[in-house]
């Protein structure tokens, strides 16, 4: 009866948990991509998401690492990691193979895309370590033996300190281990014993390798020196990578010239602008990328921010970026949007500013209105500001809040990023107005902004913030 | 401007229609009256030398001054002194006092302030009084509206005819104006302009409640930098500094800007793209401050310069962006000051005297709040003002505060640089106070590791007879005793190193008796150790809760003790090797498998002892 009662309980759960496993997994499999987000996807598969998502493509932490990046990041420990791989192999432990396995998949990962240069850090840091301090050992080892006061057989354990021992070696070489070091107290105990069973096998198996590994005397102690001005070395750098690359901010930019040290704080001022000198309810439209600073620092609504799990609302302003001034300005007029604000660079050269982020404007509206061609903005290939420029590009409204009346800054209306001259230089803007343009003074190095502003009247006006 | 001029015929004719009506207020006579007004800055600065006869018969202690409505409601500071001296050199006594007054029969729209003189004027005498007074407000921006490239013109109106109750015999006015742009002025006869200065008069023999509207249309590109609230603390700590915060809400108060601005324009040429936009403000700090900042809710701003010298302080700060007309911003300024600049004692009570208004160069401040932060604990606060100003009192809680920290807030209004005269507060603090909170602190400090002490130390079950504690008590005692038999296994152990130290001086020196009198001390300790552990074997035997671990330390006192015996042998065998002249191999060869055994169970014991250390 009671064998009768365990099987039916028995059989009911595991139907029940069959059915579970069924609905997820149907679950699972209904879904397009099989239950994987995107970022996921395009960590199994790197041309993923430039293929299907290119909101995530446009990150520039999703981008694959550069050499250059492997090397700022990570520095000596580029070399240091092969070594310690190879010395995972001798021997193989389940531990070394662990190790071995977590380096070759976080070297992948990190290789998908830069943010994951943090999944490669600490398995780097680990095998290197190992590598160290098999360096270490080894070279310690030899200058050990070769320190007068030791027997100069290599057969002889190093450690020996026996008296007898001591006295004995005039008169012949000892073959059994009497060699053993003495105890130490207790509280060593540990330590000295965990060093002591990694070496006696060796002394014990195989002499003749022992023999291989010492290296002359004055090789070791300066091997031993550069590997600790190495390691000093590497100290000094990751001090400087973390404060510049990761704690630098970004949104207050500093340069140094030979009368010192210049702080360009224009993103700051124009959203201190936007925050004492607009209307609470205005609404400001800019590239996502600026949503979440517009809304601390500006304490301003933005249309689209930081949050790009909505594409279809990034894709609408990318649409209205990329459309001709009327276009856009019913866009925008729809979204209630009484400034724009327009990141531009080309005066001083600071590279990542809005034109430079156009072209996944241009994908990424695309993908939802496909009235946004992207074969119409390029010319044989690549997106291009200047006289070669394609008309659509040269009447979008990204352009023109750009590089409105840029020509009168320096004359010719040479961008400085992209190191060319631009295309169209003289034009007037008829649904939008230039509300502010902020930046340092400082003659030709510093970085432009934009924001625009719309008025009742069917204008609207434009703010460039220039850096 | 048509308007403009139309609206002051206007004014004009009103004025008319009320003055004709008006009686003559008593016998008092303006014999002469120099008026001089300043429209430099954004401040309008006005002075008057008033010559009073008194040519009635009676004695005379209160003289009136009158001002249009208009210009009253902007008045923000009025001080009357009687001048002594003659002709330049001017001795001007203290001040005057002075109440608004509103006296019956008179015309509408015309304030009075009583002035009351030191001593009655008796008929017949007369005195000269010095008049100074201060407008804000009073230049009005015209046109309203103006682009980033025109220049700001302003409109400001008086009178011609110093409006007084008293008739007035000689008088002049001039106006200083701050460039020679002068778009339109009122014409009058007796009207002169030099360089930047309009000159009205002389006029002679004017009954009282003369009025001629005059207007002056000019340019003025001064920046009307105007805070419509300042929020100023004062923060005293008797631990020697005084802590200033200034919280400041910009407006630019001139023309409204309107159309575009282009930051590229105003680089370029700032004077004429932008000539009155606010570029910096200068606060002239006491000397000796120090920790200077200056920020707004989105953090450091980075425009800013500090010099220093034995005399002040100056900061120059420029906000995030240029202000045009209409623009707002916010930020804060801070700094601290030695407490012993600005506080001091007095007859059993200590007082701050410090500056009232901000440090601001030509600020006009519609709304000042001043709160003056005491330490906690003070008692007895009064506070001495030169001027009236509202004032309540509030509480702050600050760190540690328990009951908080006594706050006197001043508040007044249209606040204009003249204002920045120092005031005092009074009040009454024991310096002992002062450890109030260090002594908070360490004694929370002290009654938390009190209490930790107390609760590792206590015995604080609930039930003393229940099995788990006496389960509980019975494993501590055997742990004690655990404990002691390690301790003595340890001894033995060191006692052992002592005897091989001893084999190893013997192979130095060949002192064979030293050797054997280190083997008997030796022996004699072993002895007693072995002594000791016993009664801790028999306890560890009887105890239940032992049981477990008792096995393991059998096993490790039998182990020391075969240890023991095995370096006894070693230590003899070597000694007496030594006696008999052997040769060190041989000696060595005998001692060797001995040795091997004395490496295996001292391994033995030592993992033994750690197994237990873990147990």
């Amino acid at each position: 009866m009671f064998k009768v009662a365990v099987t039916l309980v028995v059989s009911a759960g595991l139907a029940v948990c069959c059915a579970m496993m069924a609905v997820l997994i149907a679950l699972v499999a209904s879904s397009p991509t099989k239950g994987w987000s995107g970022r996921s996807l395009s960590l199994l598969d790197p041309t993923y998401a430039s293929k299907y998502i290119p909101i995530i493509a446009s990150v520039s932490e999703h981008q694959p690492p550069t050499w250059p990046s492997y090397f700022m990041d990570i520095n000596v420990l580029a070399f240091l990691v092969p070594a310690g791989i190879i010395a995972c192999f001798s021997p193989l432990s389940d531990a070394s193979s662990f190790v071995v396995l977590y380096i070759v998949t976080s070297v992948y990962f990190s290789g998908v895309m830069v943010r994951l240069m943090l999944v490669l850090a600490p398995a780097a840091c680990i095998l290197s370590g190992i590598a160290l301090s098999q360096a270490f050992d080894v070279l310690a080892r030899s200058i050990k033996f070769q320190l007068p006061g030791f027997p100069t057989n290599s057969e002889v354990d190093a450690g020996d300190s026996n008296p007898i021992t001591v006295e004995a070696k005039n008169n012949a070489p000892k073959t059994d281990k009497t060699g053993e070091p003495s105890k130490d107290r207790p509280s060593r105990k540990n330590k000295k014993k965990g060093k002591e069973q990694a070496e006696r096998p060796s002394v014990k198996g195989k002499p003749e390798k022992k023999r291989l590994l010492v290296l002359p005397m004055g090789a070791s102690i300066l091997a031993l020196l550069l590997l600790v001005l190495l390691s000093a070395f590497y100290v000094v750098h990751s001090v400087w990578a973390a404060a510049e690359a990761y704690s630098a901010p970004s949104i207050v930019l500093t340069s140094y010239s030979h009368d010192g040290l210049h702080v360009f704080d224009d993103f700051r001022e124009a959203y201190a602008w936007l925050s004492h000198n607009t209307d609470v309810d205005h609404k400001v439209a800019s590239w996502w990328d600026y949503g979440y600073q517009t809304t601390a620092m500006a304490n301003r609504t933005v249309i689209v921010d930081n949050n790009t799990w909505n594409n279809t609302h990034i894709a609408t302003v990318g649409t209205a970026m990329s459309s001709p001034e009327k276009a856009a300005w019913e866009i925008f007029n729809s979204l209630d949007v009484k400034y724009v604000l327009v990141v531009f660079g080309g005066l001083v050269g600071y590279p990542s500013d809005d034109i430079n982020k156009f072209l996944w404007m241009v994908r990424i509206g695309g993908g939802v209105f496909p009235h946004i061609k992207e074969p119409d903005y390029l010319r044989d290939g690549q997106y291009r500001i200047d006289s070669e420029a394609t008309p659509t590009m040269l009447n979008c409204l990204m352009y023109k809040l750009s590089y409105y009346r840029f020509v009168e800054t320096g004359g010719k209306g040479f961008d400085r990023v992209r190191q060319t001259e631009i295309g169209k230089k003289y034009f007037k803007l008829t649904h939008f107005e230039e509300v502010s343009i902020h930046n340092s003074p400082l003659d030709g190095s510093d970085i432009q902004a934009e924001t625009s502003k719309k008025q009742d009247s069917g204008k609207v006006e434009e703010i460039k913030i220039k850096i | 401007m048509e308007t403009e001029m139309g609206f002051s015929r206007f004014a004009l004719f009103l004025f008319t229609i009320a003055l004709l009506s008006s009686p003559v207020l008593s016998d008092l006579v303006l014999s002469k009256v120099d008026r001089r007004i300043y429209l430099t800055s954004q401040i309008v600065r006005y002075t008057a030398t008033l010559r009073v006869e008194n040519e009635g018969s009676e004695l005379v202690s209160e003289v009136l001054l009158a001002f249009p409505e208009l210009q009253a409601k902007n008045l923000a500071y009025l001080t009357v002194s009687v001048n002594e001296g003659k002709g330049k050199q001017k001795v001007s006594t203290d001040d005057l006092p002075i109440e608004v007054v509103s006296p019956k029969n008179m015309p509408p729209a015309v304030s009075f302030y009583s002035v009351t003189l030191p001593k009655g004027l008796a008929p017949g005498d007369s005195l000269t009084l010095d008049v100074m007074a201060v407008f804000t407000h009073a230049l009005q921006p015209f046109p309203e509206k103006i682009t980033q490239a025109d220049i700001q013109l302003v409109v400001f109106q008086d009178s011609a005819y110093y409006l007084s109750p008293y008739a007035v015999k000689v008088q002049s006015l001039s106006v200083k104006l701050p460039e020679a742009r002068i778009e339109s002025y009122t014409k009058l006869e007796n009207t002169k302009v030099h360089g930047s200065e309009i000159k009205y008069g002389p006029h002679e023999d004017l009954p009282a409640f003369s009025y001629s509207p005059i207007g002056i249309h000019f340019e003025s590109n001064q920046p009307f930098s105007n805070a419509q609230e300042v929020e100023r603390e004062i923060e005293i700590s008797h631990w020697g500094n005084v802590q200033i915060t200034e919280h400041y809400k910009l407006i630019h108060g001139g023309a409204q800007s309107k159309g575009e601005f282009s930051r590229l324009d105003f680089q370029a040429r700032p004077n004429v793209r932008g000539a009155s936009a606010i570029r910096y403000l200068v606060a002239t700090l006491p000397p000796r401050a120090h920790s200077v900042y200056y920020r707004d809710e989105i953090g450091n701003i980075s425009t800013s310069h500090l010099w220093s010298d034995s005399k002040k302080t100056e900061l120059l700060i420029e906000p995030r962006y240029p202000m045009f007309g209409g623009w707002r911003t916010a930020f804060t300024i801070g700094y601290g000051l030695p407490l012993q600049d600005f506080l001091f004692q007095s007859e059993g009570k200590r007082f701050l005297n410090i500056t009232l208004s901000s440090p601001m160069v030509e600020l006009v401040i519609d709304k000042l709040i001043v709160k003056v932060v005491l330490p906690e604990g003070s008692k007895d606060i009064s506070v001495s003002t030169p001027f009236p100003v509202k004032q309540w009192q509030e509480t702050k809680i600050s760190h540690l505060d328990i009951d908080g920290r006594p706050v006197v807030v001043l508040e007044k209004t249209n606040v204009v640089p003249e204002h920045n005269k120092y005031f005092q507060v009074y009040y009454k603090f024991n310096k002992l106070s002062m450890l109030r909170e260090p002594l908070m602190l360490i004694s929370g400090f002290f009654f938390l590791f009190v209490a930790c002490i107390v609760y590792t130390r206590a015995d604080i079950s609930i039930s003393k007879s229940s099995a788990s504690y006496l389960a509980k008590q019975q494993w501590e005692e055997v742990q004690a005793a655990i404990q002691q038999v390690e301790s003595i296994i340890n001894r033995c152990l060191a006692t052992h190193d002592k005897l091989e130290a001893s084999l190893r001086d013997l192979s130095r020196t060949g002192d064979v008796q030293a050797c054997k009198a280190a083997r008997k001390t030796a022996d004699g300790l072993l002895k007693d150790l072995s002594k000791e552990l016993k009664p801790l074997l028999a306890f560890l035997q009887s105890s239940p809760s032992a049981s477990q671990i008792l096995p393991k330390v059998e096993d490790l006192v039998a182990k020391e003790k075969e240890l023991q015996e095995r370096v006894m042998t070693k230590h003899s065998t070597v000694v007496d090797a030594y006696e008999r002249k052997s040769a060190g191999k041989d000696i060595e060869n005998r001692v060797a498998l001995q040795q091997q055994k004395i490496t295996a169970l001292k391994q033995e014991v030592d993992d033994l002892m750690e197994y237990i250390d873990e147990i």
